[in-house]
């Protein structure tokens, strides 16, 4: 047990990182799923046809098995580049924070994507009409009107993708982020206690999640403001 | 030119809007097949017809809402730059600085009001004229207050749209229109999405713009309303101008056969 308090904090110190993950790639998620879900809506054949491939290749291929491609084949592409165009010969290493970021999400846009599409679809047409009828510029009318009247419904299917990609930053322990699975695995190895190490985790990823399930009721009652409740 | 056609139009106000030859197709479905109207400064124009003779979509082809496959377009003088769309949709709008800066002339109101939900009263009330028009807060804040008081809705300015009755919704898209000060209002069917008891509040507010002078294109079934208020009554039908003129000779004299047939259809 003392062992255990004495191995928290760094088992803490991961989760912050863990955190940070989750945070990172939920904004890169977030943007790439605006982009991909007006990509689909739009009436250009090309950025259609990028989008769907797009989604497609992402939901039909495992998340561990993207992050690994997505991890060495990132750090080949990096390391090619540097030595054509650069002529850099000394090998660099992908920070796996980054890369690790990215990947999920370049994993969750495409999730995000769906949800935004969907969400997007449930805003009555007139209102984006009347946005432009007085003048509004198109980024005005995204921002101003389609992003808040699209939220209500985004809400839900964002709250899932949420605590989904949350669990899935665990798989950058595979790539050698040390986040707090990572960590539990180093504690729960040289102890032989995995399983306390592990259950600790698991909480964390519990409190973590439960906090998160607050914060997204708290913002869905904000954006039903002026939705009438019958 | 002889002088008996000059007589009228040299006492006329300037044009504040002009739309040529506007011609609209919805696939193989030609909706608008050349429709011209000229509204000058104070006019009042009543647009009548049955449902799908087009005179909806010819107000949504004035601000480009729907993009028209030919025509022209000149709001006070400026013709807009029109240019064939890149995905088939007909034609659009070659300058987006200039669309932007005639549709903010044009305010609109919609038959189901189109009020962002998300905003209250006031706030859809500023939102344009902040957002478009650049000004001050405090002074749209101001201005949009004393429009909502004219329109009754002064003490609704914090609510949401979805707790205002359907007339009470209108007037408000009614104030947002006029926050913009714009030179011409386009009015698509404004009562049709209401209950008959409140018809009349709304159509009292547009009644009351009228005789101050506001240069409006109403697109209506109300058939008091156009022979009252209009100054102009034109009658659409399967995409072209069937009759037009001043209300008191278009409903006491009606030369085309179809309006004589529709006037007797909706008089029943």
């Amino acid at each position: 047990m003392d062992e255990l308090f004495q191995r928290l904090p760094f088992i803490l110190e991961g989760s912050l990182i863990t955190i940070s993950v989750s945070l990172v790639s939920a904004a890169v998620a977030i943007v790439l799923g605006l982009i991909t879900a007006t990509a689909k809506l739009s009436r250009s054949r090309l950025a259609k046809g990028i989008a769907g491939v797009y989604t497609t290749v992402i939901r039909g291929v495992p998340d561990l098995v993207l992050m690994l491609l997505i991890f060495f084949g990132g750090q080949l592409l990096v390391n090619y580049i540097a030595l054509e165009w650069f002529g850099y010969e000394d090998y660099i290493d992908v920070n796996a924070f980054i890369a690790g970021t990215l990947t999920i999400g370049f994993i969750f846009g495409a999730y995000m994507g769906e949800t935004f599409r969907g969400a997007i679809l449930a805003v009555p047409v007139g209102l984006l009409e009347a946005g432009y009828a007085y003048g509004m510029s198109r980024q005005q009318v995204f921002f101003r009107i389609l992003i808040p009247q699209m939220m209500r419904h985004a809400l839900p299917g964002i709250g899932n993708n949420w605590l989904v990609l949350m669990k899935t930053t665990a798989l950058v322990a595979v790539i050698g982020l040390n986040e707090m699975v990572f960590r539990a695995g180093q504690a729960g190895g040289s102890t032989r206690e995995p399983f306390v190490y592990y259950l600790v985790v698991a909480l964390l990823f519990l409190l973590f999640t439960t906090v998160s399930i607050w914060g997204l009721r708290w913002a869905e009652k904000r954006y039903s403001v002026g939705v009438r409740t019958a | 030119m002889a002088l008996a056609d000059t007589g009228p139009v040299a006492a006329a106000a300037p044009a504040a809007l002009e739309a040529e030859d506007v011609h609209k197709s919805f696939g193989n479905l030609e909706v608008l097949k050349g429709v011209s109207i000229t509204a000058r400064e104070g006019d009042v124009i009543a647009m009548l017809g049955s449902s799908g003779s087009g005179k909806s979509t010819f107000l949504r082809c004035v601000n480009l809402l729907e993009n028209p496959n030919a025509g022209r377009i000149t709001v006070g003088g400026e013709t807009l730059r029109l240019v064939p769309g890149k995905h088939g949709e007909g034609l659009v709008a070659e300058d987006a600085e200039q669309i932007r800066r005639i549709r903010a002339r044009l305010a609109m109101v919609f038959q189901s009001f189109n009020l962002w939900s998300h905003m209250t009263v006031l706030e859809n009330v500023i939102e344009a004229p902040i957002h478009v028009l650049k000004r001050p807060k405090a002074e749209a804040v101001s201005y949009g207050e004393e429009i909502l008081q004219r329109v009754g809705l002064y003490d609704r300015r914090d609510y949401y749209p979805a707790h205002l009755s359907g007339g009470q919704q209108q007037r408000v898209a009614i104030a947002r229109a006029l926050a913009m000060d714009p030179s011409v209002m386009l009015f698509d069917e404004p009562t049709s999405a209401l209950d008959p008891e409140l018809v009349g509040e709304v159509l009292r507010v547009i009644r009351s713009l009228a005789e101050e002078g506001r240069t409006m294109i109403v697109v209506t079934h109300e058939m008091g309303f156009a022979r009252e208020v209009s100054t102009e009554t034109i009658f659409l039908h399967q995409g072209r101008i069937e009759e037009a003129g001043p209300p008191q000779e278009v409903f006491n004299n009606p030369r085309s056969e179809r309006f004589r047939q529709f006037l007797e259809g909706t008089l029943k």
